[in-house]
């Protein structure tokens, strides 16, 4: 609680690598998206281009192994959209606006493909 | 009393005056003569595409709609069957899969120019423009060449609008429901033989094992033949306009190529040919004061979003390194423009051909003639001499 009694929003880190290896840690609100923690914070390297509907495969990324079993299973939408990447698909592809951020999640790494367009 | 009539020469030649207005001093504002209310503000806008509970496209997307569409194409259609069209079309116009179209769009763009050059004047939108477009849509769906100019001129009349009734004319009407019966032909030819080419696929495409409906076929391919006919020319023309109207941008541009790519997302941000579209509420929506009802008509106002200051600063300054994220020239959220990645290969490519020849160009009239549509905007032709 902060002082003047507004709760807090709850949030987890995501730490977004860029092709480069680059590594930026970002506190996304819990309940966002991990495209949306990336948009908010000017992430280069993630489009979005409908802004969240699972309909341009370009918010693409390639989560972390360790991770991956702890993400929600895709819906068909989302693997047919994940066909129509630019950069390759892999097994650990998915599309970043699909993941929601929850505490499970914290310190969730998405690595950022080489394009999105 | 301020009017919001989209059935106006004024809105066809220059909306943007009205859109200010619009955002400052009614942004949820009920048009009598559009018979819907318009959103105008950026994050209205950009809230409605990504609410398609609310804001649903089932009733038809085109501010006037065309008989027999709605429900059948991507436009018209909400989740779930909508995601699954999609998402099945979608790997037709992947980055990827449209390489195969940017040597015949430039080997067109070449060949057209090697053809009117000459000539020192020319109609950028019916020598140029429309012709690699339409060119390059028919070599993907399939299409005879020599079916170019009435395919094109039916597209052109199905668009439009009549002034007077603020409706679709007989005329729009017959054009559109003759390309229909065209397609139809051409569907049923290619059940007889298959090509290697979109109507066909659309045709062997399936749904959860089951085919889609004729009329879906139908009536998806007269849509895309619609944008890659209307919207990519219109668009391209557009761009054109601009590099004409503001030759310290072409000049940046044509110096440095790499820019080329940024440039087509400022001319999409600030004179998209899509301008405006529609949607229909699901439920009562609350909305700066106003109270909007289940069953309403809402118009989207792209190009005035795009004009918005709340989201783009400075926004009538056309700016070739503005570099517009979020922009809604290709619209957004769920029924995103199916063809954008087509849109920026068929017009980085003609264009980078056009400026290689022709880097100097003006206007030879002062007054240009507008498309007459309440949904797309662009002249109906660019008379330029080559400088």
């Amino acid at each position: 609680m902060s002082i003047f009694g507004r709760k807090e929003k709850a949030t987890a880190t995501v730490i977004y690598v860029s092709p480069a290896g680059d590594a930026r840690e970002i506190a996304v609100p819990v309940g966002d998206s991990v495209m949306e923690g990336a948009i908010k914070h000017g992430v280069n390297g993630i489009v979005a281009e409908c802004g969240g509907a699972c309909m341009c495969a370009t918010c693409h990324v390639y989560v972390d192994e360790t991770f991956l079993n702890r993400l929600d299973p895709m819906e068909a939408t989302e693997d047919e959209m994940l066909t129509c990447t630019v950069s390759p698909r892999r097994p650990n592809s998915r599309l970043s606006c699909q993941i929601r951020v929850t505490q499970e999640l914290a310190g969730l790494i998405v690595r950022l493909p080489e394009t999105q367009v | 009393m301020f009017v919001f009539d989209p059935y106006s020469p004024e809105m066809d030649s220059n909306p943007f005056p009205a859109y200010e207005t619009l955002r400052e001093q009614y942004p949820c504002m009920w048009s009598e003569q559009a018979r819907m209310w318009i959103l105008s503000r950026y994050d209205d806008i950009a809230n409605a595409v990504q609410d398609w509970q609310t804001y649903s496209s089932a009733k038809g997307n085109m501010m006037d709609e065309l008989p027999g569409r709605t429900g059948f194409t991507l436009g018209s259609t909400d989740p779930p069957r909508h995601d699954r069209l999609r998402a099945l079309i979608m790997g037709a116009f992947t980055k990827k899969s449209l390489e195969y179209l940017a040597e015949p769009a430039r080997k067109l763009a070449r060949q057209t120019i090697d053809e009117f050059a000459p000539k020192r004047t020319f109609d950028f939108v019916t020598d140029f423009s429309s012709r690699v477009t339409v060119g390059t849509l028919f070599l993907m769906m399939g299409l005879p060449d020599e079916d170019h100019t009435t395919v094109r001129r039916r597209v052109l009349l199905m668009i439009q609008s009549d002034k007077a009734t603020r409706q679709k004319g007989p005329e729009h009407i017959e054009a559109f429901q003759t390309l229909v019966d065209y397609v139809r032909g051409q569907v049923a030819k290619r059940r007889l033989a298959p090509k290697d080419d979109l109507i066909t696929k659309l045709i062997e495409s399936e749904i959860d094992g089951d085919r889609l409906a004729e009329n879906e076929i139908v009536m998806t391919s007269m849509t895309l033949i619609m944008a890659g006919v209307e919207s990519l020319s219109s668009f391209m023309s557009m761009m054109a306009l601009n590099m004409h109207d503001f030759p310290d941008a072409r000049r940046k541009v044509i110096a440095n190529p790499e820019l080329m790519a940024p440039a087509i997302e400022e001319s999409l941000r600030y004179n998209t040919s899509a301008q405006r579209f529609r949607r229909v509420l699901m439920r009562d929506v609350e909305l700066h004061g106003q109270r909007m009802r289940a069953g309403d008509f809402v118009c989207l106002c792209y190009g005035s979003g795009n004009r918005d200051p709340r989201k783009f600063p400075n926004p009538d300054v056309y700016d070739v390194e503005r570099r517009p994220q979020g922009h809604l020239g290709f619209g957004g959220g769920k029924h995103l423009c199916l063809g954008t990645a087509m849109a920026r290969l068929v017009t980085e490519t003609a264009m980078r051909e056009f400026f290689a020849r022709i880097p100097e160009y003006g206007l030879t009239i002062d007054k240009l003639n507008w498309t007459s549509s309440t949904t797309f905007r662009s002249p109906t032709s660019l008379p330029f001499a080559i400088q």
